[in-house]
């Protein structure tokens, strides 16, 4: 009975779709920060069919046109999170309403696409902050699956989704803190487990390949036998013929180079993920032309000796050699609407404003090769935008309006539908 | 009794810690042409803390530089007293929850103080100068807190903040009910929040018939006297039971209760069950419904120690929002913004900026709910949590206002003495990277030949 009430609950908390979608709109007066060219103030945006048509002052609204004034507001291209479960996940400590971990160590089989809630509750307060289109993906094992990359916003999964599939994972082998100084240590290092554990993984890909190549072989040679179907193997394919990017969480400034070594010899389309020493290797990582997805920054550092602020240094210095990088909010979609002030402490340290805002939308769109589409104001892409009070990297800056595929937003949801009701309780 | 033989001990203690940590403290110090956000007082712009002996001496406009004073010049930086943590778990070992028993008031978060946890110098790096490390919730009535100062670098017993009222960990809900541990186990009572509150009011009746057996046993000796009569049997005194004697001092008033709790409802049945045995509730923590009950906690006097926006974790903690800490000062309750967590304790401040955000919070008393408010919930506001005049120099250094999205903690003060100073932080990694890279050349330089015959 609890659980059909939590369902219930749930349910009620539906994604932020409009009633009424004008054909076109025109945003006047904003100052709009297009991101891949200079601020217009006093600039106007005109919305058609869902894609932005035009940018300027100035502009005609079309006949039946709805005209917003925007005096005071500025303008942005919608964020893009880098890695999230949202739509997978309700409730942590409720398993029934958590659903992007599987069993098993080797699951490239497996899409998110086939689970996400388009009516999840983590989408609506997601949003706020004005992020319109995240990366979900599985989580757990050597190969946890298939991301997708989704708007923010949608009746149903497939209206949602810019990318059904849009990266594989792996989930790189950790080399453990030595527990003690000293000799055992010495050993243990010399032992280098990690390599071992690569090499299981490279096995496996290899086993991959050769299922492959036969199958391929048996489709044009009717004398070679057909192999037994491999689903994992199969969805292996786009991977490991470089068409599609596979995410590489990795943490330590070893595995870095064993990560990056590992993508070379197996010629793989790579993002890393994570890099919490990335600083202490970021001149290798901009060599390898591997792009790096910063995870949560509400963590301390990888290990002491990296010094207090090295999650923060971290963005800095791998800014600085040139990797290209984007946020994400990590594994709790409850704490989704945060990206921005985790781009916020990024800058706080060191990492330069226009920079961060690149990371929160164009540069994501490029790691994961939608930026035709998404990532700046400009005619032609997606009307994934929002206008806010002020800089949307300050805690204080509110989101007034948004816009998704250039349907405008209710931007209800479950806090403010809570907050509505019980701030009018009477004060005794 | 029992809590002024401890503050008894503690004062002998921080003789000895004064003389071995206060370095500093023996010349006068100036922080000089900052910022100061007092928090009682209005923000003074350019001005100056004259500190003494680890206190405030003075606060103002061009103080004048007494003999022998150091100084700092905080070149416009903004100085708010240092952050107070009222719900934390750092500088202690273990996993601090006693699982063996319903009923643990018994132990005492001040036995497994570790003054080498790491999270202490983290913590000092997001301004925060003290904490209130506490017992678990997992169990109804748990064990015992402490307030501590983040003195980096000393012995245990000089972390504890002298004269901080003690305090006991109590626990509503799922934990207590133990509804998210996985797996078997023996079954365990209580299972639901009906069992939670029998259980606490069970223990009250246990503590109150302890106190009446040790009443009349105390009375009995007394009629005896000292010169008591040949022949006369004395009584033998009650089991001494280190449990209840906590309880029986819960119920005198000597300990401030701090009530972990979700539900506004289950807040609601604590409230009244405290009031009907007499017992003093000070505080709920996470509280994440209280914003559905602030007329009930202002009028019980009860505080809320909350989150800003930590929510959905868990079926208890789904019915709230972010503008629940804002709409709780606004309608006059007491919040304090806790961390609960060494990583969230970095950022404090930035949680108090969220409550401008959601809910429309002055800056004032966003800057309240993680300085003043947590002090007065400690019963260590007379010492802490504004920038006064002979309150203790506790004070944090921001580069930025303390609430702007890109503020960077600079320093970190506790008792006058600085125990971070990011200068010095960057400072010295450079000194190490450049000893590092003068190690690498030399080891890559080619080994001079000899030169023939000499050694």
């Amino acid at each position: 009975m609890k659980r059909a009430t939590i369902l219930g609950i749930l349910l009620i908390a539906a994604a932020g779709l409009a009633a009424a979608e004008p054909a076109a709109v025109l945003i006047k007066n904003a100052t709009l920060y297009p991101v891949t060219g200079p601020a217009v103030p006093g600039g106007d945006i005109l919305i058609e069919n869902g894609k932005i048509t035009a940018i300027g002052k100035g502009l005609q609204a079309p006949a039946g046109a709805e005209v917003m004034d925007a005096t005071g507001l500025s303008v942005y291209p919608g964020f893009i999170d880098g890695f999230t479960h949202f739509g997978l996940a309700e409730i942590g400590a409720i398993p029934s309403t958590v659903d992007y971990l599987e069993t098993g160590k080797e699951n490239p089989e497996l899409k998110v696409a086939w689970a996400i809630n388009p009516a999840s509750i983590h989408f609506g307060t997601g949003r706020v902050t004005g992020t319109t289109a995240a990366l979900v993906t599985p989580a757990g094992g050597t190969f946890p699956g298939m991301s997708a990359l989704v708007k923010m916003d949608g009746w149903t999964f497939p209206e949602m989704q810019v990318k059904e599939i849009a990266t594989g994972l792996i989930n790189f082998p950790m080399t453990p803190r030595p527990p003690k100084e000293g000799a055992a240590v010495q050993q243990e290092s010399k032992a280098d487990v990690t390599s071992k554990l690569v090499d299981k993984i490279k096995d496996y890909l290899k086993e991959a390949r050769r299922y492959l190549e036969v199958k391929n072989l048996s489709a044009k040679d009717p004398k070679v036998a057909a192999p037994a179907p491999n689903p994992k193997y199969e969805a292996l394919a786009p991977v490991l013929n470089g068409t599609l990017p596979v995410i590489i969480s990795v943490e330590k400034a070893k595995d870095i180079e064993l990560a990056i070594k590992f993508v070379k010899d197996e010629k793989l389309k790579a993002i890393f993920r994570g890099c919490a020493q990335g600083f202490q290797v970021a001149g290798k990582i901009k060599q390898a032309g591997i792009p790096v997805i910063i995870d949560s920054l509400y963590t301390g550092p990888s290990e002491p000796e990296d010094g207090y602020d090295a999650p923060f240094r971290n963005v800095v210095e791998l800014a600085r050699a040139g990797v290209m990088l984007c946020f994400s909010t990590g594994d709790d979609p409850a704490q989704g609407k945060d990206l921005p002030h985790h781009a916020a402490k990024a800058v706080a340290f060191g990492l330069d404003r226009e920079e961060a805002i690149k990371a929160l939308t164009i540069n994501a769109a490029r790691i994961f090769g939608v930026d035709g589409r998404l990532g700046s104001l400009e005619p032609g892409k997606d009307a994934d935008l929002f206008l806010a009070t002020g800089d949307p990297l300050d805690f204080k800056t509110e989101v007034k309006v948004m816009f998704i595929n250039g349907r405008k937003i209710d931007m209800a949801n479950w806090w403010e539908d809570l907050y509505k009701k019980w701030k009018a309780r009477p004060i005794k | 009794m029992n809590k002024r033989s401890i503050t008894g001990i503690l004062a002998g203690l921080f003789v000895i810690a004064g003389a071995v940590s206060a370095g500093a403290a023996d010349k006068p110090l100036l922080l000089k042409n900052g910022n100061i956000l007092t928090i009682s007082g209005g923000t003074i712009q350019g001005g100056d803390i004259l500190i003494r002996d680890g206190k405030i001496a003075a606060v103002g406009q061009s103080l004048a530089l007494p003999a022998g004073a150091e100084t700092i010049d905080l070149q416009g930086q903004w100085v708010m007293p240092g952050i107070i943590d009222s719900h934390s778990h750092i500088a202690a070992e273990g996993d601090l929850n006693e699982m063996g028993d319903l009923m643990t008031p018994e132990v005492d978060i001040k036995d497994v103080l570790n003054p080498e946890d790491i999270n202490i110098w983290y913590a000092l790096t997001g301004g925060v100068t003290s904490v209130h490390t506490m017992h678990g919730s997992a169990n109804p009535i748990g064990g015992r807190g402490i307030v501590l100062k983040l003195r980096w670098g000393v012995k245990s017993e000089e972390l504890i903040f002298a004269g901080a009222p003690l305090t006991v960990k109590w626990a509503l809900g799922e934990n207590p009910k133990r509804s998210n541990m996985q797996g078997p186990g023996p079954a365990h009572y209580p299972q639901s929040r009906m069992g939670v509150e029998a259980s606490i009011r069970n223990e009250f009746e246990l503590a109150r018939d302890y106190m009446r057996r040790w009443d009349e046993y105390n009375n009995k000796t007394k009629e005896l006297g000292p010169a008591k009569k040949p022949g006369a049997v004395l009584p033998f005194p009650p089991r001494k039971d280190f449990r209840l004697e906590v309880v029986a001092d819960i119920l005198r008033g000597k300990y401030l209760i701090r009530c972990h709790a979700y539900q506004a409802e289950e807040m609601l049945s604590i409230m009244r069950l405290c009031r009907e045995y007499g017992v003093k509730l000070v505080c709920f923590e996470h509280g994440l419904e209280g914003y559905r009950i602030t007329n009930e906690l202002v009028a019980n006097g009860v505080a809320n120690s909350t989150f800003v926006d930590f929510w959905a974790y868990k079926w208890e903690a789904l019915q709230t929002m972010p503008h629940s800490a804002a709409l709780m000062a606004k309608r006059g309750v007491l919040v304090a913004l806790s961390s609960d967590n060494a990583e969230r304790m970095r950022r404090l401040f930035n949680d108090a900026a969220k409550t401008v955000r959601f809910g429309g919070l002055s800056e004032l008393e966003a800057l309240k709910t993680i300085t003043i408010n947590p002090a007065k919930i400690l019963g260590i506001d007379k010492w802490v949590g504004t920038i006064e005049a002979g309150k203790d120099a506790d004070l944090a250094v921001f580069n930025r206002h303390p609430l702007d999205p890109f503020t960077v903690c600079e320093k970190t003060l506790v008792d006058g003495k600085v125990y971070f100073d990011r200068a010095k932080v960057l400072d010295d990694r450079k000194k190490a990277e450049d000893e590092k890279k003068k190690k690498e050349t030399e080891a890559k330089k080619p080994k001079e030949k000899s030169n023939g015959g000499e050694v």
